[in-house]
């Protein structure tokens, strides 16, 4: 079991954290960033309670030790008490007083923690070893083990996990759910402060559970509205990259209502048959025959004619679409070139 | 406690050298066949005290691969095997039989004046299951170890390829040492008191020990029965605890808790009766409250029971329970806050002498006063969804496990020390090793408070660099607390060699052990003891006795 203590110095925790928690004006807390205000009353209730009790506790031994120190072996001590009604009633009724107003604080705490308001905005997030998973309300691209979250939003999760216990912990919000594999566990929180947070696994979950984290940006509204959202990162970097973030980010958000894939026709032709695969490989456009101001036409797919086809749906149409209405969308030209790759994917042979 | 043989056992001194249990027979055989519970409780007492070192070491690796956010010693994989072996040596192979298995075991029959255990041959063989499950463990370790925490939590314990049978093995036939030890005192209490000692003259530590021994037998069948379902799972995936399978994983924290709860006060019980015994006669006062602190040792008992549920707030549990299980934590508390209270009465204005039994004495009711406060904090519902699961839960557990029970065993240790080998320990360096030991442990845990309300989880093998001062601060003083273990394991062991005589009543104790020959015969007692006073009553107390050395 020691056999990599040398050959395998760990790696680091994570290559780029959050910034470190600041914390509160008591040093005790991470400066709370969500409206769980209990947490932070009660606990810091509860620490005054504990201290009074410590020093009470401690002062009574440190002054009796001081002064009533055997100093002779026959020394007799300076009581015989082994009762006091009065004072053991006080040390019972008290302690007990004090530990329900606890419990009763923390109880309506609880409530309000695992009780989602109506109007929060539903996230998914999905554990597994040895990371987070998160999907967003109105969106098809996911994002990985980073989130974004709006200010001032209410935001509940689904929690998932598809192997081990694993448990969502943003110290910062104080929330802290199991994820549970085989059960849907939920948790919500209100962030009420832009940052970027910790979010820790907080269940054991093997191996790299140290370094099962994900980075929480709470953002502005702006931000968090801007197009496309700031967890939609696109990947040209290869043609086949490009397509895989046009089919997640377009196509599954914009397209695929009325255009298949597949062949079947909907209320917009197939995208199927716009290239096609040759014999050597390379994929050309396909021949199309279009209706131009009244006068057919027949055409050479390539991109400025899918361009064409986006942003000005009515400057050609399709025969058999011809009465067919598409609303027009100002993607860029990174978009329609992505979306060019994808529809290449689905090219069939040419015969 | 007057009885009616002479404090001292005049008429044996005087027929010649005293043939005491140690020196009646000599050889491994002698040893490893004896019905005796003094030497079983002398053969917990190395066991224990080796595998609560093994732990130790475990720790100071744990806190030297925590010096650096990255980790300094081993990959991910072998520091959760290394965490996993800190806990469940110290767990399974200290803390739970530590004190019934070597105190308890020599000090029982002692107290209630009787000659033996009830059943002396079911008290070896609980040390030998003792001695199987520990052979087990390190069995596991060679067999590839295991990382799923002391908790066996699954599903993660179905599915990691490690040594996870054999472990659950380990446990289980530690379950039966438990258990037998638990029954064998029971039927002693009830069984062997010598004539006129009434339940309400029992000693504390006796109190303390029936109601450890009704939980050992009561819930310890509960988790034998929780590994050999997690057991047959791996081995024949029956699915009960595996989701894949239909089964559920939360239904296995239910089981777990439901005897690791009450195992929490298996293993802080016998300390407090530790301390009861120890503030009496170190302040030369009756306990104050004697039958309140008997009457809270049974009420804990019995609502431990039903408090294991706030092990498990963030687990999704329905709001009814999160209210009963959050309730009755609470509660729990009162009868633990009246014994703390009582502890300091007892020594408030007493007879205060500050030996090294005493200082250790005190060092536990200011650690486990933290240990048992930040238990409310972390029973508070809304609190806890923050506080679970981090470094918070860790210095609290190790306040009540480490500064608490351990202190109380070292606390017991040294005052009954004397009394078995009839030799004392360099007190001076005892009260050096006290001092080390409770700077090093607060310096240890303290800072592992704040990076845990400041939101360090536990179980990490690295950790984000916002932490790394605390970890810091903590290891250099689990370095410290290390060099006091290492200090007092040198003095208690070097005080066999030099042979510096005890006294006979060495700090002045009126419990019926005192009045036995020290150390004791065989037989415990030359004449069966009759008990015809209160316990605690030290205007019986013979001064002489505190004064002549052993023979």
């Amino acid at each position: 079991m020691f056999a990599h203590l040398i050959q395998d110095p760990p790696k680091n925790f994570v290559e780029d954290p959050a910034p470190p928690v600041v914390p509160d004006a008591a040093g005790q807390l991470p400066r709370l960033a969500s409206t769980f205000t209990d947490v932070d009353g009660l606990y810091y209730f509860t620490i005054v309670v504990c201290i009074f009790f410590f020093v009470l506790i401690a002062g009574v031994l440190a002054y009796t030790v001081v002064a009533h120190r055997r100093k002779t072996i026959d020394q007799a001590p300076a009581s015989n008490a082994t009762h006091n009604t009065p004072l053991e009633v006080v040390w019972t009724v008290v302690p007990l007083i004090i530990v329900m107003v606890m419990f009763a604080w923390g109880f309506k705490g609880s409530i309000d923690m695992t009780t989602v308001p109506v109007d929060a905005r539903w996230y998914k997030a999905t554990a597994k070893q040895w990371n987070w998973t998160f999907t967003y309300p109105n969106s098809t691209q996911e994002s990985y083990g980073e989130l974004w979250l709006e200010v001032d939003k209410n935001a509940a999760f689904v929690l998932e996990s598809t192997d081990v216990l694993h448990a969502f912990y943003m110290p910062s919000m104080r929330v802290k759910r199991d994820v549970i594999p085989g059960r849907n566990q939920t948790v919500w929180f209100r962030p009420t402060e832009v940052g970027v947070y910790h979010l820790f696994c907080a269940e054991y979950c093997g191996n790299d559970h140290s370094r099962m984290y994900a980075k929480v940006n709470v953002v502005t509204a702006e931000q968090y509205a801007s197009k496309p959202p700031p967890w939609v990162k696109w990947d040209d970097s290869t043609p086949s990259a490009a397509a895989a973030s046009a089919e997640k980010q377009i196509y599954r958000t914009l397209c695929l209502a009325c255009h298949t894939t597949n062949g079947a026709q909907l209320v917009g032709p197939s995208w199927t048959n716009l290239f096609v695969r040759q014999a050597d490989g390379t994929v050309v456009g396909a021949q199309r025959e279009v209706v131009v101001a009244g006068q057919r036409q027949t055409i050479t797919v390539d991109e400025a004619y899918i361009a064409e086809s986006i942003r000005k749906p009515d400057a050609k149409k399709v025969i058999g679409f011809e009465n067919l209405p598409m609303a027009a969308f100002a993607l860029d030209d990174q978009k329609i070139k992505g979306l060019v790759e994808f529809m290449k994917t689905l090219a069939p042979a040419a015969k | 406690m007057t009885t009616n043989v002479p404090a001292l056992d005049a008429g044996a001194a005087a027929a010649g050298p005293r043939r005491n249990f140690l020196d009646v027979a000599t050889g491994f055989w002698s040893w490893a066949s004896t019905l005796d519970h003094k030497r079983i409780g002398l053969m917990y007492l190395v066991g224990v005290s080796l595998a609560f070192l093994c732990g130790g070491l475990f720790a100071l690796l744990v806190r030297l691969h925590l010096w650096e956010p990255h980790g300094t010693l081993f990959s991910n994989a072998d520091y959760n095997q290394i965490f996993t072996l800190h806990g469940a040596f110290m767990v399974f192979l200290f803390v739970i039989p530590a004190i019934p298995g070597s105190l308890g075991n020599i000090l029982l029959p002692l107290m209630l004046g009787a000659k033996d255990v009830a059943l002396p041959r079911l008290n070896l063989l609980s040390f030998y299951l003792w001695l199987v499950g520990a052979a087990l463990a390190t069995l596991a370790i060679v067999f590839g170890g295991f990382d799923t925490g002391w908790t066996f939590y699954t599903p993660y314990s179905l599915y990691t390829e490690q040594a996870v049978v054999t472990i659950g093995l380990a446990v289980f036939v530690l379950g039966f040492s438990s258990i037998f030890t638990g029954l064998n005192f029971i039927v002693t209490v009830h069984k062997l008191r010598a004539p006129g000692m009434t339940w309400f003259r029992m000693p504390l530590f006796v109190w303390a020990l029936y109601a450890t021994s009704l939980l050992q037998v009561l819930a310890t069948p509960v988790l034998g029965i929780t590994v050999l379902l997690v057991a047959f799972e791996r081995l024949y995936h029956v699915g009960i605890f595996d989701p894949r399978l239909g089964g559920d994983p939360v239904l296995f924290e239910h089981f777990f808790w439901f005897y690791s709860h009450p195992a929490v006060y298996i293993m802080v019980l016998p300390a407090f009766g530790i301390i009861s015994e120890l503030v009496s006669v170190h302040s030369r006062k009756p306990v104050f409250g004697y039958k309140l602190i008997a009457y809270s040792s049974i009420a804990i008992a019995v609502i431990s029971f039903l408090v294991w549920g706030h092990h498990m707030f963030t687990s999704g549990q329905s709001t009814y329970a999160m209210f009963a299980f959050s309730f009755l934590t609470f509660f729990v508390a009162i009868p633990t806050a009246i014994k703390e209270f009582s502890w300091v009465a007892t020594v408030w204005r007493g007879s205060i002498a500050l030996n090294s039994p005493m200082l250790y004495t005190l060092a536990f009711l200011i650690i486990f006063s933290i240990g048992g406060l930040t238990g409310v904090i972390l029973g508070a519902l809304a609190v806890n969804l923050h506080l679970h699961d981090t470094y918070f839960v860790v210095a609290h557990f190790h306040y009540v496990m480490m500064g608490s029970i351990a202190v109380a065993f070292f606390a017991g240790l040294h005052h009954w020390w004397p009394k078995i080998f009839g030799v004392m320990y360099d007190e001076f360096l005892a009260k050096i090793a006290c001092g080390i030991i409770f700077v090093g442990f607060n310096a240890t845990f303290i800072p592992q408070f704040i990076m845990g309300s400041r939101g360090m989880p536990r179980r990490y093998a690295t950790y984000v660099p916002d932490y790394t001062d605390f970890h810091k601060a903590s290891t250099i003083g689990a370095i410290v607390l290390g060099c006091g273990i290492a200090l007092m394991v040198y003095y208690l062991v070097a005080s066999l060699f030099q042979r510096r005589q005890a006294m006979q009543n060495h700090w002045g104790g009126v419990t019926l052990e005192w009045h036995a020959p020290t150390p004791p015969p065989v037989e415990n007692f030359t004449t069966p003891p009759v008990v015809t006073t209160e316990v605690y009553d030290y205007s019986t107390l013979d001064l002489d006795t505190m004064r002549r050395p052993v023979q």
